[in-house]
């Protein structure tokens, strides 16, 4: 029998972790096909990968980056149905059964999302998730203004890719949203109103965490202006959508950044704080300033100040 | 399971695609050719819904060549894939024959055969392009350039695209050369003279990928720079980077030049003019050297002799 969806785990460097993510996937649908992609890992992950009977183990010899590892994976697959499971993410017990359900019932629909667990860095939850609110229906201006939709809970249709193009591989950690964008033009998005995966947070306690994020909104940027805008809906929308559009994407990163930047300058690293607030102005120079200068952030700096100095 | 799937990404072309696609189901017994229409905006639709046993896959935002041939290998299911662009040829048996040397050879990644050159009506003129070497490891060969790859020729193991990953859709019209590098980096290739299929030369005037023959070659030595983050290439010694960047820049100065000195009699200036410049840009020695003068003066004269005989008898229609 021919499984009904397929899992891509793209995976580097994480054995430890990557058995708990295929077992949270076995639990997840009685008949997915599970391929643990491994971009080339130096661990053991190759003897963890090979372990599993049931699993269709794929290694590259070559780093290649994740959205190339998740192509792979693709290519690779048989399924009808596709979603991609970070190596220290999970999925709940019997959450693509009900997904795949939804989008089987829906033939106009290309991808299904639902709501995520926030989990720490062992995986366990605390019981706070994201989205507060799941929207569905037209999604594409939604998804042009801000990222809501979190890349484990997600199931969309093969289908989907041969009409859009696999996922952009020169866009590290924004090829997700870069999908979801080029989905949402042509289909409509379907939404569970469930928590459906486990998300795992990085550590806000490292440098390298916020050079991330600033490159995250940096390709963001790059791939909104020269990439979306220019997609042929956005471009039939005429030019007053399109500036209102990037007025709200400049916005809701902005403020984004001004809480990273107010948040590092909370726990003492005036440096790093620096450094987002700058990567931001260059990026956004009209909202960030409007952001930074608006009543509600000017307290919570000062506040920040205070405790800093103290 | 032995199937070979070929793909042939077609963009616009709608009174060619039918003679590749024939071509394509000659070539081998179990062949599943996949037409992937990468957005077309005219008559390829219906075009392909009057051929018989494909597989058509539109693409509905247009993804360039490598995107095209990345969702042709999403959707195929052979052990083995081949492509073919949609104003080339296969010839019959031809991937039946790579595909069992292919298989004598487990650890190959791709074979490579030779090439039989056409013109803009796709009729043999009788020159073949050979890729020069012996089969083994021709990593050094490829990344310089040196061996004669054309997407048509070649038939790669689908597993190589698990190794080193799919197509880079950024890579317009050097894609190919850039895949068969990054194969050749971790896999012996097979080398074979026999002709297996018909390649359109690009004309100056053509509109074929190729016809900006200068731009794909500069994008090219650019794209070498990149690839010189592969672990091999890093653990070679910087004389031999230098020595390769060189043969590089040579070789690909020569190759425009003599384009350069071949198209100028026949009224190509700016083909000829752009293609000099960037030759002389790449390495001003090899650009200038003085056979290039003697290919310049053979063309023009034959040229000459052409057009007095055309004067002299104007009205036999000319071939």
């Amino acid at each position: 029998m021919m499984s009904q969806v397929s899992v891509i785990i793209a995976t580097r460097n994480r054995s430890s972790m990557l058995r708990r993510a295929v077992e949270s996937v076995r639990h997840a649908n009685c008949n997915a096909e599970i391929l643990i992609v491994d971009d080339a890992s130096e661990d053991q992950t190759q003897q963890v990968g090979t372990s599993f009977s049931d699993v269709h183990y794929i290694r590259a010899k070559r780093r290649l980056g994740l959205g190339a590892a998740r192509n792979i994976g693709v290519i690779a697959s048989v399924s009808p149905y596709i979603s991609f499971l970070d190596d220290d993410d999970q999925r709940l017990p019997g959450s693509l059964d009900a997904q795949v359900k939804l989008l089987e019932e829906q033939p106009e629909a290309g991808m299904i999302y639902g709501r995520a667990l926030y989990g720490d860095d062992q995986g366990l939850t605390q019981g706070s998730y994201y989205p507060e609110h799941c929207r569905h229906g037209d999604l594409f201006w939604d998804l042009l203004r801000w990222n809501f939709i979190p890349c484990p809970t997600v199931v969309f249709r093969r289908e989907c890719l041969t009409r859009v193009g696999l996922l952009e591989e020169e866009a590290p950690g924004v090829e997700d949203w870069d999908l979801w964008v080029r989905i949402a033009e042509l289909y409509s998005v379907i939404a569970i109103d469930k928590a459906v995966a486990i998300w795992r947070q990085g550590t806000p306690g490292s440098g390298q965490f916020t050079s991330r994020e600033t490159k995250l909104h940096r390709e963001a940027h790059r791939l909104h202006v020269n990439k979306w805008l220019r997609l042929p809906r956005a471009i039939t929308a005429g030019t007053a959508q399109r500036r209102k559009i990037s007025r709200d994407f400049a916005a809701c990163a902005s403020r984004q950044l001004v809480w990273t930047a107010a948040s590092r300058l909370k726990a003492g690293r005036m440096l790093e704080s620096a450094r987002v607030a700058f990567a931001g102005a260059r990026m956004y120079p009209l909202s960030m300033s409007r952001n930074i200068l608006s009543l509600s952030t000017l307290r919570s700096l000062s506040s920040s100040l205070e405790t800093y100095w103290r | 399971m032995t199937k070979v799937s070929l793909i042939i990404p077609t963009f616009n072309r709608p009174h060619l695609l039918p003679r590749a696609v024939e071509s394509a189901q000659r070539a081998g017994r179990e062949v599943e050719v996949i037409v992937v229409d990468d957005a077309s905006s005219d008559g390829t639709a219906s075009v392909c819904a009057s051929l018989q046993a494909i597989k058509y896959l539109r693409v509905d935002r247009n993804q360039g060549v490598a995107g095209a041939r990345n969702v042709g290998l999403l959707e195929s299911s052979g052990d083995f894939i081949a492509f073919l662009d949609d104003d080339d040829m296969r010839l019959p048996g031809s991937l039946d024959y790579q595909v069992s040397l292919l298989m004598a050879q487990p650890d190959a990644g791709f074979i490579a055969g030779g090439v039989m050159l056409a013109d803009q009506n796709c009729v043999p003129t009788g020159e073949v392009a050979i890729p020069r070497g012996p089969s083994g490891d021709l990593f050094w060969e490829v990344l310089e350039l040196r061996v004669h790859l054309i997407p048509g020729s070649v038939v790669i193991r689908k597993e190589c695209f698990f190794e080193v990953g799919i197509f880079n859709r950024r890579l317009a019209g050097i894609d190919d050369w850039d895949m068969c590098t990054r194969i050749a980096e971790v896999r012996p290739i097979l080398v074979d003279a026999e002709p297996v299929c018909i390649y359109r030369v690009a004309s100056p005037d053509s509109g074929q990928g190729s016809s900006a023959l200068g731009r794909q070659m500069r994008s090219a030595v650019r794209h070498q720079e990149r690839l010189f983050s592969l672990p091999r290439v890093q653990e070679a010694t910087p004389a031999q980077r230098r020595l390769v960047r060189q043969n590089t820049r040579r070789r690909v100065a020569d190759t425009l030049s003599w384009r350069a000195a071949h198209e100028f009699p026949r009224g190509a200036f700016r083909f000829a003019a752009s293609n000099f410049s960037i030759a002389l840009q790449l390495s001003p020695f090899w650009a200038a050297r003085p056979n290039h003068l003697r290919v310049l003066w053979r063309s023009a004269s034959t040229q000459l002799l052409s057009r007095s005989k055309n004067l002299a008898s104007p009205t036999t229609p000319v071939g």
